[in-house]
């Protein structure tokens, strides 16, 4: 099957998915009892009011008209008026959803770094006391809680040592670099705007290690468990008879190995970052997707509740569409066998 | 060496009045619109109350807010013996942002706008038949009903006053609530300059506005969900001003020499609602032996920390037709359960709805689930989502719910007319589903009664026959509790507009740190 045949094919079933996932939000969030218009008529309104307010929002047309209209819209690229602000879903996504990925991306390189570091290091001096700290590290990560470890690492670094901000994404006063990508670092990078980009990244700093830390963890342990099991196959054996560089064949040969399933598991980390993202944006006030939905599921604001659906989840098939394209890099097999 | 004297003498100067004109907020979560002719909830009105201007307003004595109306964009009002047409003269001098003049016309266009959307606040001014411009500074109001509470209802922020000229925003026939929800043309003391949604809100004075300048240049409104965090600011000094705090952080603050608290008795009410339709409730034996079994104190002092006092009557202490001789349940579990074996009940269980919205909610219903167990009723705790459990009010498919209220402006209506109306059934207001011909007719007749001695009698009567009845468990009236740095001078709390703050009066003396 050629890359082209495979592309294809992974793409339509990425649509698929994501009408799967626009068939399922819709029912399951108009099957929760409670009614937008009641909820945002407010304490005294009375049941005129309430009826005026469906029949604005559309909530009084049976449920399939409802979902027809919302599909209809959706193919143009419409995600419909928010019940809440009066915005335009869109417009809302496209505000908040940038922040939510700087962040989670920050918190992916950190984690990768750090997680193949320490994971590689573990393997490598499997049982010494390295390898111990790195685990100690590792279950830390994972069963930390987001939420406690930002409050103390705001405790620590802005109310003790006042070393880094608190909240927010940039200084007060500060205004926001010209948007380009929406993510201030790089928007900030791309102007060239320098005291910017050093607001931003010191607001960025404790979010990501808060958001990374636990992933780091699962990195950690995937790539080191990989790592062992590499390193005692016949092709290292023979490699280091041959006389290669202990380094060359950690980086060159095991390593490479040994990221193949680290790479699934990365694919499927995605979701974790997404919902850990909820949380520390609450504790750091990032203006992200995280608070946005929270409050959107609360008032039962369906076209927003739809439209990070629909965006998640395309953003969730993407990547793990990246995650396999990568493995034809990493295997050259799966190429092959398609 | 003189050099760098005199620029550092500068950059002090330029410095000060920067850092003390700027007031920095932390609230917890983002108001959803600042429209005010949609939004609801007192967490808008922070912004709306500064941004725009009502007819009449809450008078403030001796720096102590009351619930009594002074002329605000009206200077004087003139009504009709029939109840019914209502003249208001404009006073000269206000102005729009845009430097516009608040004409009849503007008054007329904003309630025909409130009107129009029909999304809420309109529902404080049922008897809105017609609003007239009779000349530029003269506006009629023509009631379809002798609405007797209309002139105090005129102070609540649904009857804000926007500039027509904002129909330059309007889309699709949204009258502008799509501009609005995010930025304001009004003639308050502020306007909004800059909304960064999910962060912040930042408003600066109205160029416009009469009289001198507020010493606020710059009100930054952080949206800031964790409490903790809110805190740890406040006390790091980056916020001068959080709200949501909680009794226990209260006590914390409190002993901070630069925060001061305010923690002041508000109109805030907690309470329970028995379903007065679901047997065995339409007993009125079993509602009173329910009422007889709750330990009032304990909640007071357990659950809210002592900030809280239980209530007397539906209307709360400080609030217009307050009734000190009303009816009162006491905490008596002998006769709560004489009073169930009189209604020839054993083996009772029932259901109590709560949600999570109110982090008190839950331990309350735990202490309740107690004292019923003390009298042999067995109480099962339903949580639900916040929504669902709002819908089930609505349907009067519960047992026994809590919640909470706060009125909009100051009348006994704000309390008799929506609890006990059995027209009102649900979440418009009987959440109770309580039902009463005699008293339904005695708080209608005193809605449009114009003799203020009259009417009070009607209300009390009616307030003694309904309390009496037990529809409601009466918990508590709560305090309104926020924290501030001790650099900020001049606020003035109004126990009838909560989370509002003037913000034109208020000041900031030079950080002490």
């Amino acid at each position: 099957m050629s890359l082209l045949q495979i592309l294809c094919r992974r793409l339509l079933l990425a649509i698929m998915v994501v009408f799967g996932v626009v068939v399922v939000t819709f029912i399951v969030s108009h099957l929760i009892p409670g009614d937008p218009a009641r909820l945002m008529a407010g304490e005294h309104a009375s049941a005129q009011t309430v009826q005026h307010m469906q029949h604005v929002l559309g909530l009084d047309r049976p449920l399939p008209e409802q979902f027809a209209i919302y599909v209809g819209r959706l193919v143009r690229g419409d995600l419909g008026l928010s019940i809440r602000t009066q915005r335009p879903v869109s417009e809302d996504i496209r505000h908040f959803f940038p922040a939510t990925i700087e962040l989670s991306l920050a918190a992916l390189l950190f984690a990768l770094a750090f997680g193949l570091f320490l994971g590689v290091v573990a393997a490598v001096y499997k049982d010494t006391w390295i390898d111990q700290l790195a685990r100690v590290i590792s279950i830390v990560g994972i069963s930390m809680p987001a939420f406690w470890l930002g409050l103390l690492l705001l405790e620590l670094f802005y109310n003790w040592l006042g070393l880094l901000p608190g909240t927010g994404r940039l200084q007060e006063g500060l205004a926001a670099p010209p948007a380009v990508t929406g993510m201030f670092t790089v928007d900030a990078l791309l102007a060239g705007e320098w005291g910017t980009l050093r607001s931003a990244l010191e607001h960025l700093a404790l979010p990501t290690f808060t958001l990374g830390f636990v992933i780091l963890g699962i990195i950690m342990r995937q790539i080191r468990s990989a790592m062992i099991e590499v390193l005692q196959e016949d092709y290292i054996r023979t490699a280091r008879a041959g006389g290669l560089s202990p380094t060359r064949i950690i980086l060159g040969h095991a390593l490479r190995n040994a990221l193949i399933p680290s790479v699934t598991m990365l694919g499927l980390t995605f979701g974790d970052l997404l919902y850990g993202a909820v949380l520390t944006e609450t504790i750091f006030a990032w203006p992200g997707m995280g608070n946005y939905v929270v409050e959107s599921i609360s008032s039962l604001d369906f076209p927003s509740i739809m439209g990070f659906a629909v965006v998640a989840s395309l953003a969730y098939v993407l990547i793990n569409l990246a995650v396999d394209l990568s493995y034809l890099v990493l295997d050259p097999q799966i190429r092959e066998i398609g | 060496m003189s050099a760098i004297l005199w620029f550092c003498g500068v950059a002090t100067a330029v410095a000060a009045p920067t850092a003390d004109g700027t007031l920095m907020i932390g609230k917890p979560s983002e108001p959803d619109t600042l429209d005010p002719h949609v939004a609801q909830s007192n967490n808008s009105l922070t912004i709306t109350c500064k941004t725009y201007e009502t007819l009449v307003k809450f008078a403030v004595v001796n720096g102590h807010a009351t619930a009594d109306v002074v002329p605000g964009l009206a200077q004087s009002w003139a009504v009709d013996p029939s109840g019914e047409v209502w003249d208001f003269t404009l006073a000269p001098g206000h102005r729009f942002s845009d430097g516009r003049p608040v004409d009849a016309a503007a008054v007329k266009f904003s309630f025909d706008r409130l009107m129009r959307i029909a999304k809420g606040p309109n529902e404080d001014f049922p008897a809105i038949g017609a609003v007239e411009a009779l000349d530029q500074r003269t506006v009629r109001f023509r009631l379809t009903y002798p609405f007797a509470p209309f002139l105090q209802s005129l102070a609540n922020c649904g009857g804000d006053v926007v500039d027509p000229a904002v129909m330059a925003f309007a889309v699709n026939d949204d009258f502008a609530q799509g501009y609005l929800a995010t930025h304001s043309l009004g003639s308050g003391p502020y306007q909004i300059v800059h909304v960064e949604k999910g962060a912040e809100i930042v408003l600066e004075p109205n160029p416009y506005f009469p009289g001198p300048p507020p010493r606020i240049r710059r009100v930054v409104i952080k949206i800031i969900a964790e409490a903790s965090v809110r805190r740890l600011e406040l006390e790091k000094g980056d916020l001068d001003l959080i709200e949501e705090v909680s009794p226990d952080q209260i006590d914390v603050l409190r002993k901070k020499p630069d925060i001061v608290v305010i923690d002041e008795p508000c109109f805030r009410e907690d309470l329970l609602f028995i379903n007065s339709q679901r047997p065995p409730f339409d007993n009125v034996l079993v509602r009173q032996a329910l009422s007889f079994a709750i330990d009032y104190q304990g909640i007071v002092d357990f659950v809210l920390l002592g900030k809280a006092k239980q209530m007397r009557g539906f209307i709360p202490e400080g609030f217009a037709g307050y009734d000190e001789a009303a009816p009162q349940f006491h905490y008596d579990p002998k006769k709560a359960q004489a009073l169930l074996a009189q209604a020839g009940l054993r083996h009772l269980t029932i259901g109590f709805l709560y949600a999570k919205a109110d982090p008190t909610w839950q331990t309350v219903g735990l202490i309740v689930q107690q004292n019923l167990a003390d009298i042999g009723v067995k109480l099962e705790l339903h949580e639900y989502s916040y929504t669902t459990m709002r819908d089930m009010i609505d349907r009067g498919d519960f047992d026994i719910a809590i919640g909470n209220y706060a009125p909009d402006f100051n009348d006994p209506s704000q309390y008799l007319n929506y609890w006990v109306d059995s027209r009102l059934f649900g979440l418009a207001g009987n959440r109770a589903f309580y039902k009463n011909p005699e008293v339904d007719a005695m708080i209608r007749r005193a809605l449009s009664e114009k003799d203020p001695a009259a009417r009070q009698t009607l209300y009390q009567r009616a307030q003694r026959i309904a309390v009496e009845a037990a529809p409601y468990i009466l918990l508590s009236q709560k305090h309104y509790e926020a924290a501030m740095r001790s650099n900020v001078h001049g606020f003035v709390f109004n126990p009838l507009l909560l989370q509002v703050f003037n913000f034109e009066d208020m000041w900031k003396s030079p950080s002490p740190n």
